[in-house]
């Protein structure tokens, strides 16, 4: 190959990362195999949270990183992990997430690391599963330990939940030991953390919120690349996530079987009750853009044209 | 610095100064160990309170393993010049324990300087870590602790060990040219027997009559 | 030079500084810098690539040890420190003597048992084989024990801290190779309980053979009883800890904590002052930075690795042997026999584990393998925790053999009118007693994975 990129990855191979792995089969195919982009598992070339830190000087050209595990690197990013905008499906938070990357905030904010986002992960939403009393209306939340991080976690907080630190591998001993009563994951997660295992429901339509977790390169590799390179680096990114989102469809496969199989409870929330529980974001998002316009980001601009985009 | 006998038969000069600047170094370096020392109780504390909060009360520390992992710089880098300067890393000493006199000062004094180039790489290193976390930003995922001010103990550690291998570096090299002088503020190798003597009395603290075993 | 040639070319630097005696996590961090400025070098120049290579390295100890995972270990240390204060030692000795003393060999049988029994407040081997030589030969001697077999069994007894949890290196064994902690040190308790009853079984025919090693008799059963308040603390902080990891109530630090704190207020009880908790705790802090240090010194070194690619590389040659895969893992269990006898336990393991690890995960057929498809009879997660258990009781093997066995050396300097040459003869016997063990656990691993498997 004349040219090689390094992708940091972290974790085993698995439907989050089967967009990067069609990425690099296209653009392999497209340059006869002269571009060659090599993914790299398991943390080996740098711990998820130092993603950022090993583009930024160039240690391997590609990463996907999440905007959640490290807030203040991409405070721009995190405007997508603010709970209950709205978004419908993965189809649409694609659409929302490749138009934030063309904000010039969002740009500037990337490009303090020498990075700028490639194309997004999509997340389906961060619903609860849990053990125990099942749930029946978002007061019921009031008092419950729950494992939820960042905005999801100040949401739940705002019904009196309380959330409770777990590290994601150790949430099913948590959750079956009564140390916390739920978790909050992508279905996948819930299945690979074994979370489905030990809980008996589901809150099916709550859909707080979700992660943003874009996929970026080094800025510097990207603009040295030849014209026919870059060219087909940039045409491999739609059946890259057209890819993702059919094997995504296969999580669901096994998803819902699962939590038949297992007697799970899908808790359904009523369209009032949810409509009060997003009001509660009311204060979290404005919350947020006093922060970030205190930090010099045009943030009402940014949560606007996601809103505006959402709506269309 | 070095007084030398005018007979010339005697070897008994005190580097004076040296030994002034190591017992002035110790001290910081003691304090040092202290200080991760009281991360470690407090850590402790801190776990205790949060399930005693989790199973009594139902308000765990909010952040828990945030506060942890950033507080875990402070033992796992603190002590890291103490440790060298008692002999506390672990190394193999097969070759080492079978020479001795000139030989054994010249290799101890090329370890060392070994390890002194990889700590100054590693503080420039580390420094470019702490810069980015400080002049960009980052934080905790939970309760969004800054970060900077863990990963600057990496740098500030590391220059302190730095000093300490300056210190022993000075200490093989004067062994180096005169290997009949005594041996001042340097780890001596130590065969199993010392070895086990020091594990025995680690194993028991410094006063074994009142310690306990009743 | 590929990437490869330059990992091969350093990881053959790495071993030579390492047997030149330069201290294990230093010579591992200087290689693995020296090999990433290489590797960067090669590929955008060394004005560049240096530079990229030392923000590399330089992210890695901080990244590596501030890991929630890995604070479990100072309280584990901690715990090991206070025990002696606490004084569990006399009065475990105490009841397993009044118990255990009618046996052949009784006394020893007792040491056997108490030794265990400190085993699950003290994750550190020689510190246990310190504090038993004197509170347990003594009593063997005044019985009419031989000096040998006394001896012996105190040094031996001592190697079983490290697999009954807790266990610092357990704890290590699990994050390097991404495990859950709370499995590893669960799966320990089992195999350790084994190792002792084949002590046991070795001790009793051993005296009824040899007679150096009387049975103690004549104890009520009053006296018997009131023997067991005494051990009601340590049983408190036994149940603490395997209750917190078997049942998920805390995790392992939370766990480690709460046990931390029942040692200390035991041993203020005790009458430990405020200046020998002080001294507990800089000896804990000194063992931390230690274990921390060669973790990120080795990690900058397994960085250097993973970009050139040489697990993979070792992994492929292992899986590509002619041999069976039982042969390929007996070799691998003999080399950690033989690198043991010259260096320290944590070491051995950090240092080898990264490059090794990955190679026996795939000669059993990979980490998802179900264990109908593997080549040991055990899924991947189960030949994980197996083989942490195998190498870590291949390393406490080598604290009773020579040359350097550690723990002969403690127990003879403790008690300097016993040479150590008479510990290590002693030991034979519970060499022969490991290998044992060492053969029971290849041919029925579910003694290791047993417990874990119930866990989940
Ligand atoms: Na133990
Ligand atoms: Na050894």
């Amino acid at each position: 190959a004349d040219v090689t990129w390094n992708v940091s990855l972290w974790g085993k191979r698995r439907a989050f990362t089967e967009h990067v792995e069609k990425l690099a089969e296209e653009v392999s195919a497209k340059t006869d195999g002269k571009f060659e982009i090599k993914l790299q598992y398991g943390e080996a070339l740098s711990k998820s949270r130092e993603n950022l830190d090993g583009i930024s000087f160039g240690a391997f050209e590609m990463a996907q990183i999440c905007a959640s595990y490290h807030p203040d690197k991409n405070p721009s990013l995190t405007v997508l992990e603010l709970p209950f905008l709205g978004v419908k499906d993965l189809d649409q938070e694609i659409k929302v997430s490749m138009k934030l990357y063309e904000h010039p905030a969002v740009k500037e904010d990337l490009g303090r690391w020498n990075a700028q986002a490639l194309m997004p992960s999509p997340m389906p939403q961060y619903n609860f599963a849990g053990k125990g009393d099942v749930p029946s209306s978002i007061s019921d939340f009031d008092g419950m330990r729950v494992r939820a991080l960042g905005g999801i976690g100040q949401l739940m907080e705002s019904v009196g939940a309380v959330p409770t630190s777990v590290t994601a591998s150790e949430t099913y001993q948590a959750i079956d030991s009564g140390t916390v009563a739920a978790a909050s994951f992508a279905p996948h997660a819930h299945l690979s953390f074994k979370v489905v295992e030990v809980a008996n429901w589901w809150t099916k339509n709550l859909n707080p919120g979700t992660v943003q977790c874009p996929v970026i390169v080094n800025i510097d590799a990207y603009n040295a690349l030849p014209d026919d390179f870059k060219a087909a680096l940039d045409s491999s990114v739609e059946p890259a996530l057209a890819h993702y989102l059919e094997t995504y469809d296969k999580v669901y496969e096994k998803w819902w079987p699962e939590l038949e199989s297992r007697g799970v409870t899908q808790v359904e929330f009523s369209d009032a009750e949810l409509a009060a529980f997003a009001e509660k974001a009311g204060p979290i998002q404005a919350a947020w853009v006093e922060e970030q316009s205190a930090n010099g980001l045009p943030a009402q601009d940014i949560l606007d044209m996601v809103k505006s985009t959402l709506a269309e | 610095m070095n007084t030398i006998d005018p007979g010339g038969r005697s070897v008994s000069e005190r580097p004076v100064t040296y030994i002034r600047f190591d017992g002035w170094l110790a001290h910081v370096e003691n304090a040092f160990n202290l200080f991760a020392a009281g991360a470690i109780l407090a850590l402790m504390l801190l776990a205790v309170l949060q399930v005693v909060g989790r199973l009594g009360f139902n308000t765990p520390v909010p952040g828990f393993i945030d506060i942890t992992e950033q507080a875990m710089a402070i033992f796992a880098f603190a002590g890291i010049a103490y440790c060298q300067r008692v002999g506390g890393h672990i190394r193999m000493e097969i070759v080492l324990g079978r020479l001795s006199g000139r030989t054994l000062y010249i290799c101890e004094m090329l370890g060392v300087v070994l390890i002194a180039f990889t700590v100054a790489l590693l503080i420039w290193g580390s420094w470019y870590h702490f810069d980015r976390s400080w002049t960009i930003g980052d934080s905790t995922m939970d309760i969004r602790l800054p970060t900077w001010p863990s990963k600057l103990m990496v740098p500030v550690a590391l220059s302190l060990l730095f000093l300490r291998l300056c210190m022993q570096i000075y200490g093989y090299a004067r062994l180096v040219v005169n290997p009949s002088r005594e041996a001042y503020c340097v780890p001596m190798i130590e065969g199993v027997e010392e070895h086990a003597k020091h594990e025995i009395e680690e194993a028991f603290g410094d006063d074994v009559e009142e310690g306990g075993a009743r | 030079m590929t990437p490869f040639e330059v990992g091969l070319l350093m990881t053959g630097v790495l071993l030579v500084l390492v047997v030149l005696g330069v201290r294990v996590a230093f010579a591992a961090a200087f290689t693995g810098l020296v090999g990433l400025i290489v590797l960067f070098s090669l590929k955008m120049g060394f004005s560049k690539g240096f530079f990229v290579a030392l923000q590399m390295a330089g992210t890695i100890p901080h990244s590596k040890s501030v890991t929630y995972a890995l604070s479990v270990l100072p309280t584990f240390i901690l715990i090991g420190f206070l025990a002696f204060y606490a004084g569990f030692t006399k009065q475990l000795f105490e009841a397993a003597k009044r118990w255990l003393g009618w046996l052949p060999g009784g006394m020893a049988v007792g040491t056997v048992f108490s030794t265990a029994g400190f085993a699950a407040v003290s994750g550190a081997s020689v510190a246990t084989a310190a504090v038993f030589a004197r509170v347990a030969i003594p009593e063997m001697l005044a019985a009419g024990y031989s000096k040998r077999l006394s001896a012996a069994v105190v040094a031996a007894g001592g190697t079983l801290a490290s697999l009954i949890p807790p266990s610092a290196i357990l704890v290590i064994y699990a994050i390097l190779v991404e495990q859950s902690v709370g499995k590893l040190l669960i799966a320990g308790f089992l195999p350790g309980v084994f190792s002792a009853l084949i002590y046991v079984g070795i001790i009793v025919a051993v005296a009824a053979w040899r007679g150096d090693a009387p049975p103690v008799g004549g104890f009520t059963w009053k006296e018997r009883f009131e023997s067991v308040p005494g051990t009601l603390p340590i049983i408190a902080v036994v149940a603490i800890i395997f209750c917190s990891f078997f049942f998920g109530l805390a995790t392992p630090t939370e766990a480690g904590s709460l046990g931390a704190f029942v040692v200390l207020v035991v041993a203020f009880m005790k009458g430990m002052r405020t200046k020998q908790l002080g001294q507990a705790l800089h000896e804990t802090a000194k063992l931390t930075v230690m274990i921390f240090t060669l973790i990120w010194g080795v990690l900058v070194y397994v960085r250097f690795l993973g970009f050139a690619g040489l697990p993979d590389a070792f992994k492929d040659f292992i899986v590509a042997l002619d041999y069976s895969p039982w042969v390929v893992m007996v070799c691998i269990l003999l080399a950690y026999a033989v690198l043991g006898m010259f260096m320290d336990a944590i070491g051995m393991l950090i240092l080898t584990l990264p490059v090794v690890y990955p190679a026996v995960m795939a000669l059993n057929g990979g980490e998802g393998v179900s264990a109908a498809d593997s080549a040991f009879g055990m899924s991947g997660e189960a030949c994980s925790i197996w083989f942490g258990i195998l190498v870590v009781k291949m390393a406490e093997l080598c604290l009773i053999t020579p040359p350097i066995g550690l723990n002969c050396f403690v127990v003879s300097g403790v008690r300097p009118d016993i040479p150590v040459q008479e510990v290590f003869r002693g030991c034979v016997p519970f060499f022969v007693a490991d290998v044992l063990t060492i053969a029971g656990l290849l041919a029925f691993p579910s003694i290791i994975t047993i417990l874990p498997e119930l866990m989940a």
